[in-house]
């Protein structure tokens, strides 16, 4: 019975003209955005690639130096691209890829790509993503909104009645159909998006069929409560004006007014320092120790001393050469440091993830903020992931800045300042490799959207069901 | 045996009683024609048998089974033909009647079986295949004749089917009911049409204000005594 409603839905909008119509365009929107996601990935990831090549044929080519000099001298890193961003760029544009990682220093990431846009990444901005957020449930709402207040304006609707079908399978059929057409016209794109997806990520990259397969389940969760929205107003709606009106009324509101009304109170909510202010107060730190804690010089020889200890050097400063004193005195240095930065970066970073969190529970008044925070999420290109890089080149600049400072330590002698370390060194030192976030991890930072986006899914379902107790036949 | 039953049916909107207490049963095989002005309350009754109201009072039964009770297994044995069949415009009639009849319940059917239903309701053979969009009225009307015969309804419920029909389509579907009739189908049909009601009609039955003011069978009458009785009722 479902099949069969469902096949004469189908087959109804197969030979209207206007849907034909709605659903090639959507369908070449999609695949138009995911080819030029995908060449700009693909020229994006080439070029950061090659910067961190030259980058450390530089760091390798510098000549013979003392290595806190090096560590000083520092080394660029750059975010490798995810393979799903084409699909999704999510926040990226908007963030750093260029990281200098430097002696008592931790950098934010610089040169967003937004802000050298050029045509090629402007258009890239209008994502596969934004398509499926924006103009798909456009196009549900083009296909549906008539599904109730049409049979009555027809007639068909007392004649269905006369037959003696329920209106749960007439819903159901209805539901299904409308997913058939959905599937025309997304399918084909889906299989764009995993051949383009697996040319760029191939074997490299394991984890981007897990993260595509559920982001494919995430945007059926979201375009499921769309036609569950669409079937509701539909039924309750005394005309199919009415019901258009309501429904791009909705959908106006919450992908477009709501979203900007979320990121304004959540600033508002939780307050950020201005980059400024929080450069200040990192170095107000760096020269007078933490807040309630011991001043600078004070807690450089406790951890000097505490080094000292650890190595086996208690009370024999003595008998140790100047370089090891002074490697032992920049290390403590080094930890000081950290320990700064550690205390204002973990303060940001809290105030930062209960931003996301005011974000995503701002999806309760707009099933598009819950699917854009899970589908940027899934892509790899939320704030979480950008933080994940920023905490994983930091941990990397510490270990490469202690090996440097390890080997003035050890192999300086008395003479630490005329001490040159050479490309052997600079070899030995640790490289940085990134490694994403796996699937688990992306998850547990998207458990608020994704509960909210299931939340509007069952509400919507359960309004749709609820209102067919009173359709009025005419 | 009775196929269409209602027992001191009533109907109210907001004090306004569009029928009082209708008392009428229509066996298999008769063909009962409900006369009256607009607003006698035709349409309600045809609608209550269908389901698509609620009575404020009293009963009606299909083939001895409560409406109320059990609206969607009463549809099994009735057609509905409205002043308009409203079909889908971008399907065939052929499709159309594949579909509503599969929503009947009845399965799948050979579509040579449903192009000989359609034939036999007058069809012509060039229209079968046509989108609906392109039909007039009376091809629409057999169309829902059409779905009546491939459900094997047991009754029919006709609220004006022929109004607007030209003479020889009003003609060819007034034997479209004598053949339903004659085959044991229990009808109910509302229409302005004194002719037609005394020549397809069992029995016809005057309603007035919501009220069934006469009920006479139709071989004890002439057209010239039905017209005659009919506007002697209407006089107020
Ligand atoms: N939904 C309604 N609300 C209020 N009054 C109604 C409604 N439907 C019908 N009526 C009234 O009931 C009476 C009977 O109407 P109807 O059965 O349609 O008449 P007929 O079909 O004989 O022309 C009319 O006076 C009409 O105005
Ligand atoms: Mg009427």
């Amino acid at each position: 019975m479902i099949r069969l409603i469902a096949t004469k839905e189908l087959r109804e909008l197969a030979r209207d003209g206007r849907f034909r119509l709605a659903g090639a365009v959507v369908l070449v929107l999609l695949v138009t955005t995911l080819g030029f996601g995908w060449r700009l990935a693909a020229s994006v990831a080439e070029e950061r690639s090659a910067a961190q090549q030259a980058a450390e044929e530089s760091w390798q080519g510098q000549g013979d130096k003392n290595p806190h000099v090096a560590a000083h001298y520092g080394k660029y890193v750059f975010k490798p691209l995810g393979t799903l961003a084409f699909l999704d760029p999510g926040v990226d544009p908007f963030l750093g890829v260029t990281l200098k990682l430097e002696a008592h220093k931790q950098n934010l990431a610089h040169d967003a790509p937004a802000q050298d846009a050029t045509a090629i990444h402007r258009f890239g901005q209008l994502s596969a993503a934004s398509v499926l957020q924006l103009f798909v449930p456009l196009l549900l709402i083009a296909l549906g909104f008539a599904a109730w207040t049409g049979e009555r304006e027809r007639g068909t609707l007392r004649q269905l009645a006369s037959t003696g079908v329920s209106m749960r399978h007439l819903l159901l059929g209805k539901a299904l159909g409308l997913a058939g057409a959905l599937a025309g016209v997304l399918l084909p794109a889906v299989a764009v998006a995993v051949a383009m997806a697996a040319w760029l990520g191939g074997g490299a990259d394991p984890g981007w069929l897990g993260r595509l397969a559920l982001m494919v389940g995430a945007y059926g969760l979201y375009f499921g409560a769309m036609a569950g929205l669409v079937f509701f107003v539909s039924a309750r709606a005394p005309s199919s004006r009415h019901a258009l009106v309501v429904l791009v009324g909705f959908w106006s509101v919450t992908s477009l007014v709501v979203p900007r009304v979320a990121s304004d109170v959540a600033a508002r909510v939780v307050s950020l320092p201005a980059p400024a202010e929080f450069a200040a107060a990192v170095r107000h730190s760096m020269e007078n120790g933490l807040p309630g804690g011991a001043p600078r010089e004070e807690r450089v020889s406790a951890l000097s001393a505490a080094l000292l200890k650890r190595h086996g050097f208690e009370g024999a400063e003595a008998f140790m050469d100047e370089a090891m004193l002074q490697g032992i005195e920049l290390q403590a240095e080094a930890a000081f440091e950290d320990e700064v930065l550690d205390h204002h970066v973990a303060g940001l970073a809290t105030a930062l993830a209960r931003q996301e969190r005011v974000a995503q529970w701002a999806a309760v008044a707009s099933p598009f903020l819950a699917i854009r925070a899970v589908s940027s999420g899934l892509a790899g290109t939320d704030h979480a992931h950008h933080r994940a890089f920023q905490v994983q080149a930091e941990a990397y600049r510490r270990a490469l800045v202690q090996a440097l400072n390890d080997d003035l330590a050890r192999n300086a002698g008395d003479d630490v300042w005329r001490y040159q370390a050479g490309r052997a060194l600079w070899e030995r030192a640790p490289v940085f490799a990134y490694v994403a976030p796996g699937l688990g991890w992306a998850l547990d930072h998207l458990g608020v959207a994704l509960a909210v986006l299931v939340g509007w899914l069952a509400l919507a379902w359960a309004a749709a069901w609820r209102s067919l107790r009173r359709i009025p036949l005419f | 045996m009775a196929v269409l039953e209602a027992v001191g049916l009533r109907k109210a909107y907001d004090g306004f009683v569009a029928l009082h207490g209708l008392d009428l049963v229509i066996e298999a095989g008769e063909v009962f024609c409900l006369l009256g002005a607009n607003g006698a309350g035709k349409t309600t009754t045809i609608q209550l048998f269908l389901g698509f109201i609620e009575p404020t009072g009293g009963t009606v039964r299909i083939q001895g089974l409560d409406v109320a009770q059990h609206g969607l297994e009463t549809k099994r044995h009735i057609a509905y033909i409205p002043e308009n069949v409203m079909l889908y415009p971008g399907l065939s009639g052929l499709e159309n009647l594949e579909f509503f009849n599969q929503l009947a319940g009845k399965g799948r059917v050979d579509r040579a079986a449903l192009r000989a239903v359609l034939a036999e309701a007058g069809l012509q053979a060039e229209a079968i295949d046509r989108p609906v969009r392109t039909y007039s009225k009376g091809m629409r009307q057999k169309v829902g004749v059409a779905m009546a015969i491939a459900k094997g309804a047991s009754a029919l419920l006709l609220d004006e089917p022929t109004s607007g029909l030209d003479p020889k389509g009003s003609n060819e579907f007034s034997r479209l009911l004598v053949t339903l009739r004659d085959r044991g189908v229990a009808i109910l049909m509302a229409t302005h049409d004194l002719f037609r009601a005394k020549e397809v009609g069992t029995r016809v039955g005057i309603m007035k204000h919501g009220r069934l003011v006469a009920s006479l069978a139709t071989d004890e009458l002439s057209h010239a005594d039905l017209e005659r009785i009919y506007l002697e009722h209407m006089h107020d």
